[in-house]
C-alpha cells in the first residue's frame, strides 16, 4: 500500500532514559533486526539467513564503543539485504528531517522550494499567498529562515546517502511553516546574487481537510486549468476519494475538446494506492490492464485498472520529481509502461513501496519497506523509482525567467502529437 | 486442535450436519417466509480505524445491493441483478465481474442460502473436527459447481456456523480469508450472525448488523443498477 509516505506523519517519538546510550544501541539493534524478521515481504529477508545475520552483527554492536559505530554496524547490516529503502537516519539528521528545526505548526508562506545546484531554490509561488504579496520571485534562493541558514541541511544530505530529495524538501519546508498568523524572517538570494530579507507572515494552509481513519486529518486540494487548449490538473496527495477522484473525472469530461492532459505531480507524495489505478482509469480505455502488483509476505495484489465508462483519450504528459512518491509514483510509472502517458521531468523520489519510519530507542530514525512493487513493465519502483521519458531539469535561470522548463516541453510534445 | 483424514470415517455425514444447521437456525419454513431482506450495520476496518454505515438489500428473486459508506473513501456498493454481479465506487469505479469471482457473488446474493445449500453446493463432506474460540466444531468442506471450495465449521453444541475459510477472488487477486460468526439473534423467525469478522492478507473487516427487517419492502431505485453501471452495461452491449 503506497499510503506509507503518510504514516511519516505518525512518527512514534521514544524518549531516552536513564539507560546507557550502549544498552539503547543493543535495544535499536534488536529491534531493527526484528522489525525486518517480522515485516519484509520475504520469509528469508533478501534470501539471507535472517537469524545467522543476527547472530553475526550484534556481538559487534555490543563491542562498539560509540553510537556511530554501532550505527554504521546496523547500516551494514542492512546493507546485505542489497534492497534499497531501508536506511538508518542518526538522532540529530532525524531531528532536523522530522520538524526542521523549526517552529511547529501548519502555516504557510505559500513557497514550494527544490534543492537545486547546491542551494535552496523557490520553484512555485502560491497565488495570493504571503510570498507572493511579498514580492518573492520564482528562482530566488532561501538564504536563512529565522536567521538560521538552510546549507546545513544540504551538507548533512550530501554526507549521508540515505537522505534523499524527497526528505530534503520536507525539512526545508518544515523550515518554513509555522503557526498559522504567526511570521518568518527569511533571507533570499534574488537573481543579481543581492540579499533580500523579507518578513514572510504564515497563512492557514491550502484545501480542505480530509479524514482517512488513523491518519491525521489532511489538508487536500485539487487545482486544474487550462493552458492554451490543454488540461492541466494538479492535486498535493492521493486522499480524499470523494473530492479528488469525482473532480478528476470531471476535468476530464469538461475536456473533451482539449488536446492534450498534463498532470503535475511534482511535490506529491503519494498518499491511498487505490486512487492510482482508480484515476488511470479515467484514461485507459483497454480492460485487463493493471499499473503493477504489490508483493507482501501473505498477499500478492494487482493494481487492476477499471475502464470507465467515458474514458479521455487524447495525449497525457505526467510531470514529475524527486518529490514525487509512492503512489504518485505507482501513477507515474503504471501508466508509462502501459504506454499511455509520456513522462517529463526527473527522477521521482524511489519510495513506491509501503515503507515506514520508526524511531529507535536510541533516538535514530529508521525507515524500512514492508512490500515489494513491481511495475507493470516488470520494474520495481522501490529504490529505483520512476525515469522520465525526457529528462527536463529545472534550473535558476529559466526559474528567474518566469518559466517552467518541464510544463514547457510536456505542452509542446502535446502539441507534436497533433495528427499523429 | 484439528482431526482430519483417516478421522473423518468416524463422523457425521455433512448432510446431517448442514439439515441441523437448517433446522437450529429456524427451519426449512421459516426459510421459505422470507421473501425479502433489509438490513442496516456498520462496518469497519480495524487496522486503518475506518468506520462506515452499511445496508444490505436481499430478495427471493436473486437481487442483491450492499452498500458502504466510509469517510475518505465514499460508496462503496456491490450487487446482483438479472445474473449480473457488478460493483461501483468512488474509488474504482463501475464494473462486472467474471468466472469465479461472479459466481462467488452470485451465491452471496441468494437470500435463504443456507436452506438452499444443496442447489448450491452439489458435493459436501466431513473432514475432521476443530476447536474455533473454545467452540468444538465439525468441518464441513462445500465444493460449488463453480468456485472455490469453502469450509464451514459448524458447532458440535448449537449446530450453528461459527467459522468459514475459502479463498476468495478478487479483481486484484485470490485471498486466503476466515469468517467468524458469532451473537446469533432472531430476525422473523430466523437466527442470523450479528458479528461478522473477515480477515484476509493481515487485515480485518467487522460487520455488526444493528437491525434486519426480514419481508420488507426494498425501496425501487434499490432495484436498479446505479447509473454508472448501466452505462458501462450499455457500452460492453454495444461493443
Amino acid at each position: 500500500m503506497a499510503i506509507a509516505p503518510l504514516l511519516f506523519l505518525l512518527l512514534i517519538a521514544l524518549p531516552l532514559g536513564a539507560q546507557t546510550r550502549h544498552a539503547l544501541d543493543l535495544k535499536s539493534f534488536d529491534k531493527v533486526w526484528s522489525t525486518v524478521r517480522d515485516t519484509h515481504w520475504e520469509k528469508r529477508p533478501g534470501g539471507l539467513d535472517w537469524d545467522a545475520i543476527g547472530k553475526e552483527y550484534r556481538p559487534r554492536v555490543e563491542a562498539a564503543a560509540t553510537s556511530d559505530e554501532a550505527r554504521t554496524v546496523m547500516r551494514e547490516m542492512l546493507g546485505r539485504l542489497r534492497q534499497t529503502h531501508f536506511g538508518i537516519f542518526s538522532e540529530q539528521v532525524y531531528d532536523s528531517l522530522e520538524d526542521g528545526d523549526g517552529p511547529s505548526g501548519s502555516g504557510e508562506t505559500g513557497l514550494d522550494v527544490r534543492p537545486m545546484e547546491g542551494q535552496v531554490v523557490v520553484v512555485s509561488i502560491q497565488p495570493g499567498s504571503p510570498a507572493e504579496r511579498a514580492g518573492v520571485h520564482l528562482g530566488w534562493v532561501v538564504q536563512s529562515v529565522n536567521g538560521r541558514p538552510l546549507e546545513p541541511l544540504i551538507v548533512a544530505a550530501r554526507q549521508n546517502p540515505d537522505i534523499h530529495v524527497l526528505q530534503l524538501t520536507r525539512s526545508f519546508l518544515a523550515r518554513l511553516s509555522g503557526p498559522v498568523g504567526g511570521q518568518l524572517d527569511v533571507e533570499f538570494l534574488d537573481g543579481r546574487g543581492e540579499r533580500v530579507p523579507l518578513r514572510l507572515g504564515l497563512a492557514a494552509p491550502r484545501g480542505e481537510l480530509a479524514e482517512f481513519g488513523n491518519l491525521p486529518p489532511q489538508r487536500v486540494w485539487y487545482e486544474e486549468k487550462r493552458l492554451g487548449v490543454t488540461a492541466y490538473v494538479r492535486f498535493n496527495v492521493f486522499l480524499d476519494i470523494p473530492r479528488v477522484i469525482p473532480g478528476f473525472g470531471r476535468t476530464l469530461q469538461g475536456c473533451k475538446p482539449c488536446d492534450g492532459l498534463v498532470i503535475d505531480l511534482r511535490g506529491n507524495p503519494g498518499g491511498i494506492g487505490g486512487m492510482a489505478a482508480g484515476m488511470a482509469g479515467f484514461l485507459v480505455e483497454k480492460t485487463n490492464q493493471k499499473l503493477g502488483t504489490m508483493y507482501m509476505r501473505d498477499a500478492t495484489l494487482n493494481f487492476v485498472i477499471n475502464p470507465r465508462p467515458d474514458v479521455f483519450g487524447g495525449p497525457v504528459a505526467v510531470l514529475i520529481d524527486g518529490t514525487s512518491a509512492s503512489t504518485a509514483e505507482i501513477f507515474a510509472g503504471g501508466l508509462q509502461a502501459l504506454g499511455r502517458a509520456r513522462v517529463f521531468g526527473t527522477r521521482s523520489a524511489a519510495a513506491a513501496l509501503p515503507s515506514l519510519l520508526t524511531r529507535l530507542p536510541n533516538g535514530d530514525g529508521f525507515q524500512y519497506a514492508v512490500a515489494n512493487y513491481i511495475s507493470q513493465d516488470g520494474k520495481p519502483l522501490e529504490g529505483v523509482g520512476v525515469t522520465p521519458d525526457e529528462e527536463v531539469l529545472l534550473n535558476r535561470r529559466t526559474l528567474l525567467a518566469g518559466q517552467d522548463a518541464v510544463l514547457d516541453r510536456a505542452l509542446v510534445w502535446i502539441q507534436e502529437q497533433k495528427g499523429k | 486442535m484439528s482431526r482430519g483424514g483417516a478421522w473423518a470415517a468416524g463422523l457425521p455425514s455433512a448432510e446431517s450436519l448442514l439439515d441441523r444447521y437448517v433446522e437450529v437456525t429456524g427451519g426449512k419454513a421459516a426459510y421459505e417466509n422470507r421473501k425479502s431482506e433489509v438490513a442496516h450495520g456498520t462496518m469497519e476496518f480495524v487496522a486503518q480505524g475506518l468506520k462506515g454505515k452499511m445496508v444490505r438489500y436481499a430478495d427471493a428473486s436473486g437481487l442483491y445491493r450492499m452498500t458502504m459508506d466510509l469517510p475518505g473513501i465514499g460508496t462503496m456498493e456491490t450487487g446482483v441483478r438479472d445474473g449480473v454481479a457488478w460493483e461501483r465506487s468512488d474509488l474504482m469505479g463501475p464494473r462486472t465481474k467474471t468466472g469465479a469471482e461472479r459466481a462467488e457473488s452470485l451465491r452471496e446474493a441468494v437470500l435463504n442460502s443456507i436452506s438452499l445449500w444443496r442447489q448450491l453446493f452439489p458435493k459436501v463432506e466431513t473432514i475432521g473436527e476443530e476447536t474455533v474460540n473454545g467452540e468444538e466444531c465439525y468441518k464441513v468442506a462445500m465444493y460449488p459447481g463453480e468456485g472455490n471450495l469453502e469450509t464451514l465449521f459448524l458447532s458440535k453444541k448449537s449446530g450453528l456456523a461459527v467459522k468459514l475459510t475459502t479463498v476468495t477472488s478478487t479483481q486484484m487477486g485470490d485471498l486466503a480469508a476466515e469468517i467468524l460468526f458469532s451473537g446469533y439473534k432472531n430476525f422473523g423467525g430466523i437466527l442470523t450472525p450479528v458479528k461478522v469478522i473477515e480477515r484476509a492478507a493481515g487485515q480485518e473487516i467487522s460487520i455488526t448488523l444493528d437491525s434486519v427487517e426480514v419481508n420488507a419492502p426494498i425501496p425501487a431505485d434499490q432495484l436498479e443498477f446505479p447509473a454508472d453501471v448501466a452505462a458501462l452495461l450499455g457500452k460492453q452491449k454495444v461493443n
